[in-house]
């Protein structure tokens, strides 16, 4: 049921909230992945604060192929203050021996807000802006309802945190999130959802800059080969598409060699708002693509590809 | 025109405000502790679904019993807000003989209230590890699905209606109406 909600409404309640919330002089920084919830949320508080809004993107080591260029390219359009934080052995240190999923994902949340903290007494911000949405709260779970995933921005977050959260988008999900991305023309507006920790919970186990390397190449594999089909009219876009690199390995055989790699799955769905989801029924020729090109180019890391096909429940979206 | 959700913890609690909001109603979500007396001038109730396994952690389903016993008003009980109300009228709840997560084939056999102009089958989403084992007295049958006989239940002389799937989430069929159904139970009252 989309069309419902009022966009313009909502863009100038949300900038009156930040412009309440953060008085001058306060500043503030905002925690900036480039996707479109953070970027919606930096364009708000730019029209509510100006200059006296730094926003922070940070390399953590666990982003996609290209994606710290793409998104400190955006920024500069966006013409507002930013700083790309480069950090990425930080976050594999506070990795290293972790294999449960809820361990990485506070290990990572703890440590986005320790840099955020060192940029905010740089600038002289007291205020941390982020661009939490609803089913971050829901699913990182409170005194009634269950920890589903402990998302980084709010299940993550360190009890000793010391700067005030502002996060005007708490009450929309993503199809709410993108009518206003692009009434505010937000060029992210389309970008697909990526969650916090990244590609650390797209590796099963414990994170290395090894295993992070495999997936990343798959996930580029899984998205170029999608948007080209997408190009050429074969499919409709799924709502979100990307690879999962499994903790188990398994024989093949290249080249009549015996091989023993890991399994790389693949999965995209359909959504709307990311509280239910199905599998995109993808047509097999695609998949097929997508699967001979992983195990190709891949070859010493993968020799099995396997597709997800569980919904949402009562699977989750990503695996961890 | 004012309905609520009473929150048990359910993942779509904000979906179901989402809903109703999008339906132009004033509503809010209010936690299951809130006392009946700030909630008695509402025009309408909805009783989220959550983790709470209702036989078993009753405890943790607050004022829900006195929402039930007290109102005049019409709520809508949802998942384990159904089985709440069921269980409070006298029946028996247990684990699942078939768990539903995800796509359940729904089939309406009384269209007389929030099913009102629906087909007789349909696709809705449930997510439940327990069910209603048996229609409550005084409550008529209202739906059910393959895996599960109690889908849909309604009170015969009281506004109280319960559904086990989710018209709230995006890929129930016709969630939407069956919202508007509600509301138009609330308007038809006034």
């Amino acid at each position: 049921m989309t069309g419902l909600f009022d966009e313009q409404g909502f863009i100038d309640e949300a900038v009156e909230m930040v412009r309440e919330s953060i008085p001058a002089p306060g500043k503030a920084i905002i925690a900036c992945s480039g996707g479109v919830d953070s970027m919606v949320t930096a364009t708000l508080a730019s029209r509510a604060i100006g200059d006296r809004l730094l926003a922070i993107y940070v390399d953590s080591g666990l982003m996609r192929k290209g994606e710290t260029e793409e998104v400190e390219a955006m920024m500069k359009r966006m013409g507002i203050n930013y700083r790309v934080v480069r950090a990425a052995d930080e976050y594999f240190d506070a990795l290293k021996g972790i294999e449960d999923p809820e361990g990485k994902r506070k290990a990572i949340g703890e440590k986005f807000i320790r840099v955020f903290e060192r940029q905010a007494r740089e600038f002289g911000a007291t205020y941390l802006l982020q661009g939490t949405i609803a089913p971050d709260w829901i699913e990182s779970g409170d005194g009634v309802r269950d920890t589903i995933k402990s998302h980084h921005n709010v299940g993550g977050l360190p009890k000793d945190m010391n700067m005030t959260l502002v996060e005007p988008l708490r009450d929309l999900y993503k199809d709410e999130v993108r009518q206003v991305a692009r009434k505010l023309g937000v060029e992210a507006s389309e970008r697909q959802p990526f969650p916090g920790p990244a590609l650390a919970i797209r590796c099963l186990g414990e994170v290395t800059p090894e295993k992070v390397e495999i997936v990343r190449e798959a996930c580029f594999i899984v998205e170029d080969e999608i948007m080209k089909a997408v190009g050429a009219k074969e499919a409709v876009r799924p709502w979100q598409y990307f690879a999962v690199l499994l903790p188990s390995k398994s024989v093949g055989v290249q080249g009549d060699r015996r091989a023993y790699g890991y399994t790389v799955a693949v999965r995209a769905v359909d959504s709307v708002d990311g509280m239910t989801a199905t599998f995109s029924k993808l047509p097999l020729e695609i998949l097929n693509r997508i699967s001979v090109r992983i195990t190709d180019e891949m070859k010493s890391q993968v020799n099995r590809v396997v597709y997800d096909i569980t919904s949402k429940p009562p699977a989750t979206i990503e695996w961890e | 025109m004012k309905v609520y959700v009473v929150d048990n913890g359910g993942q779509w609690t904000h979906r179901e405000w989402r809903v109703l909001k999008y339906l132009k109603v004033e509503t809010k979500i209010v936690p299951n502790t809130t006392p009946f007396d700030e909630l008695k001038d509402l025009d309408g109730l909805v009783l989220s679904g959550g983790a709470p396994s209702v036989a078993c952690d009753s405890n943790r389903m607050g004022n829900n019993g006195d929402y039930l016993d007290m109102a005049t008003f019409p709520i809508l009980g949802i998942c384990a807000g159904m089985q709440f109300m069921s269980q409070h009228f006298g029946s028996t709840l247990g684990p699942a003989n078939v768990p539903e997560f995800g796509e359940v084939r729904l089939k309406v056999s009384d269209h007389s209230d929030l099913f009102a102009g629906l087909p007789d089958e349909f696709v809705v989403w449930g997510s439940h590890n327990d069910e209603v084992k048996t229609v409550p007295e005084g409550f008529r049958l209202t739906a059910s699905s393959p895996s599960c006989k109690v889908e849909g239940i309604a009170c015969v002389d009281r506004p109280l209606y319960g559904v086990q799937f989710h018209p709230e989430v995006e890929n129930s069929e016709h969630g939407t109406e069956i919202f508007q159904n509600f509301l138009n139970i609330i308007k038809d009252r006034k």
